[in-house]
């Protein structure tokens, strides 16, 4: 052995090659139990291509199939193919992965070029290469200018976006983030979103987790929803949310005058039912919530209503998974 | 990618290795509890270099052993100078000052540590025609079949012997040969070496190799589990196993050199501050090599044991401790008993069999100047069935406690390779069953 001390040459080329045929990301019947606790049961799916939500609320299972994929955890049932390969048994596939994992622990006391150029070598990329590798990550996440600044000193948003840029090294062709938006203030949080949907745009498979609908309905459509270890629904996210428009949805819209709304309101045959919690604040009921959703910005302008707020309680992902699940929150 | 010339699996590889090791290096120089680990060993080593020091300063009180230096009559003239004259120590009316001419009295000192050993230690099995400096042999009125005691022929000399079945030196001698040593210059010279061999076989070989790697070893993959930032680096294309063995280097890359300026800085102070002649004790330095050979084995050995007992269970130190135990025990027993079978259990006793194998190598004399230690003149050779212990030379004591024999029954060359070979097979083995749970551990 001769050590590659001056570290001059190429990287080297992986020994490994993927099966051409296989999905990038499969789950055969995946199954996962800790003791007597089930985290998931019988979950089968494919993936290549794209960029896909997986939704869930805390301990639905998500984090659990990122780690069974990133052969961290050894799958009970089934089976886990990582470009076709066993990803317990062989590290070899990683080199195409990047992996943003939820856990906020880093390596503080590293400046985040350091944190990314080492984690750059373990791919076999020389020093150099390593270096080049991390100032071109750390420009495509925004944190050029803060680079040399220890990780310790970064603010959430900061150390996440540092986490993804040491995933994007040697250019993986599937990306997994676990929670990549948790805690972000909302600069940060629209820097990642707009990292992920480039990383789409470029033809990356991209896996991302969320507990928050809003922020996965603002990258993609393409949803999984995982609920208690299980597989509830898979698909484009509005024709799953067209599904739900026959089961009846609240809207809550702040106004000025609420009454003089509801008037108006009154007069759409999708609404059903109205309340007046205060003088404010007008409570509607409908079964359809995009047929409402279509209507309601020409009244408010049509007869100048001063809306403050319209929430949807219902549209979120609790509300969905009610509905899925088929029983009410 | 395109593949360069001369690019391997082994440059590859050596990328890896160099970046965990670079990573762990920089890991550790962060942490305080690593400073504060090596000061510690560093002031421990210290404070026993400073009773070093102070020994080599202080003057070991002369012991007059044949009592030359007393007079019995108390005439002004001392027993040694009138035995040279041939006066009546006894009477105070017979001494040299009354001969013709007359000669002055000399004073008492001049007859203590008079007769010190003039023979070869190293030069065993041998007839030695030592000089009975002070006469108390040749000039004394014994009949000559009582100044051949030993019975070889010739008055007034000294027989080493060695023993191969007990594998023991003997010293016989004629009486009053040699009889009155020079305490300080055995003394010294014996707590030189003890010192040597005490802070190589406990201060390196067990309180450093052991401590240093108890603390920085044993948190190696753990801590990284435990914090969830071990997530990262198992996200790459590297097997479990080479972690675990890069993790290895970067803590070699901090605690051998470490050792090695700890093992240079006593050789230096105590090769400068020995005893002897000579500007500096050049003699010492195979000791002091096979010291550090052995420290540097034994802490990657405990290393790879207690970063191994640290993948097994979170709380890997509760392990580790039973174990240094045990191989305290060991320590202590391949100083006493250095060839007991119990010894090829543990790592201390292969890496003690370096240091007495050095020390076998740069000090044939050895074995014999423990003996010459325990004879110290020939007050013990009559009188030891009667009284144990008796009057050995200072210094003798921590010698005999320090020094140890080769307990692998082969030549010092033959224990060295077979020790260093042991060792190295035990972190090899180390790090295979570590490597082994660390690739079914699941990372949460």
């Amino acid at each position: 052995m001769i050590p590659d001390l001056a570290q001059e040459g190429r990287a080297q080329e992986q020994q490994w090659v993927p099966e051409p045929q296989a999905p990038v990301v499969m789950f055969n019947n995946v199954g996962k139990t800790y003791g007597r606790y089930q985290a998931i049961g019988g979950i089968s799916l494919a993936l290549s291509g794209g960029v896909t939500g997986i939704l869930g609320l805390n301990g639905a299972g998500k984090s659990t199939l990122f780690k069974l994929l990133m052969g961290k955890l050894q799958p009970t049932q089934g089976e886990v193919r990582l470009f076709g390969t066993n990803p317990w048994k062989n590290p070899a596939p990683y080199a195409r992965v990047g992996y943003v994992p939820e856990n906020e622990n880093m390596h503080d006391w590293m400046t985040a070029h350091e944190f990314v150029s080492t984690f750059a070598r373990l791919h076999g990329l020389t020093r150099d290469e390593a270096k080049q590798e991390a100032e071109r990550v750390l420009e495509f996440v925004g944190l050029t200018d803060v680079m040399h600044k220890k990780i310790g000193r970064y603010s959430k948003g900061m150390r996440q976006r540092a986490k993804i840029a040491h995933a994007l090294v040697n250019d993986p062709d599937l990306i997994i983030l676990d929670e990549p938006l948790q805690g972000c203030d909302p600069l940060a949080r629209t820097t990642i979103m707009n990292v992920i949907r480039e990383l789409g745009r470029m033809g990356r498979t991209v896996l991302l987790s969320s507990h928050i609908l809003s922020e996965i309905e603002r990258i993609t459509e393409q949803i999984v929803i995982l609920h208690q270890g299980k597989l509830l629904a898979i698909g484009n996210l509005h024709a799953i949310r067209e599904q739900l428009d026959n089961i009846p949805h609240t809207i809550e819209i702040e106004c000025s005058n609420a009454k003089s709304l509801a008037k108006d309101v009154l007069n759409l045959e999708v609404v059903h039912g109205l309340q007046f919690p205060s003088p404010t604040k007008l409570k509607i009921f409908t079964h359809h919530l995009g047929e409402f959703h279509k209507r309601l910005p020409k009244i408010i302008v049509d007869n100048e209503h001063d809306v403050m707020v319209i929430n949807n309680p219902d549209d979120d992902l609790q509300s969905i998974l009610g509905y899925l699940t088929g029983g009410f929150r | 990618m395109e593949k360069k010339r001369g690019e391997t699996i082994w440059t590859a590889l050596d990328r890896k290795a160099t970046a965990i090791a670079e990573f762990t290096v920089r890991q550790y120089r962060t942490r305080l509890s690593t400073w504060v680990v090596l000061g510690v060993g560093f002031l421990a080593i210290s404070v026993v270099l400073l009773f070093y020091i102070d020994a080599m300063n202080s003057e070991i009180e002369a012991i007059d052993n044949d009592g030359d230096s007393y007079d019995w009559d108390g005439d002004g003239y001392v027993n040694g100078q009138e035995f040279k004259y041939g006066t009546d120590v006894n009477d105070p009316f017979s001494h040299p000052g009354l001969l013709n001419p007359p000669i002055e009295a000399e004073p008492a000192s001049m007859y203590v540590n008079e007769d010190d050993y003039d023979w070869d230690y190293s030069d065993a099995s041998s007839t030695w025609d030592a000089k009975d400096n002070d006469g108390d042999c040749v000039d004394s009125s014994l009949l000559p079949s009582q100044k051949d005691d030993n019975g070889d022929g010739i008055v007034c000399n000294i027989v080493l012997r060695y023993d191969s079945m007990t594998k023991s030196y003997s010293v016989y001698a004629d009486p009053n040969v040699d009889e009155d040593p020079d305490e300080d210059r055995y003394g010294k010279e014996a707590q030189h070496r003890a010192f040597i061999l005490g802070v190589g076989k406990l201060g390196f070989v067990f309180l450093l190799s052991i401590f240093i790697p108890l603390f920085l070893a044993t948190g190696l993959i753990r801590d990284e589990m435990t914090s969830g930032t071990m997530q990262y680096m198992t996200a790459k294309p590297i097997a479990r196993g080479e972690i675990f063995l890069y993790r290895m280097l970067g803590y070699l890359a901090i605690v051998w050199p470490y050792l090695l300026i700890v093992c240079a800085l006593l050789a230096l102070v105590s090769g400068f501050m020995g005893p002897g002649d000579q500007f500096y004790r050049f003699g010492d330095l195979g000791v002091w090599f096979s010291i550090l050979i052995a420290a540097l084995l034994a802490t990657l050995v405990y290393g790879m044991l207690f970063a191994f007992l640290g993948v097994l269970w979170k709380y890997g130190i509760i392990l580790a401790l039973p174990i240094a135990a045990w191989e305290l025990g060991m320590a202590l027993l391949s100083m006493s008993v250095p060839e007991s079978s119990f010894l090829r259990m543990s790592i201390v006793g292969w890496s003690m069999s370096i240091i007495d194998s050095g020390a076998y190598l740069a000090w044939p004399d050895m074995a014999m100047f423990t003996e010459a230690g325990a004879w110290a003149g020939g007050s013990n050779d009559m009188s030891s069935f009667l009284f144990i212990g008796g009057n050995e030379l200072p210094g003798y004591g921590a010698l005999e406690w320090a020094q140890s024999d080769l307990g692998l029954g082969m030549g010092p060359y033959a224990t060295t390779i077979v020790s260093i070979l042991v060792l190295f097979s035990q972190a090899l083995f180390f790090w295979f069953i570590g490597q082994l749970i660390f690739k079914s551990k699941e990372i949460v």
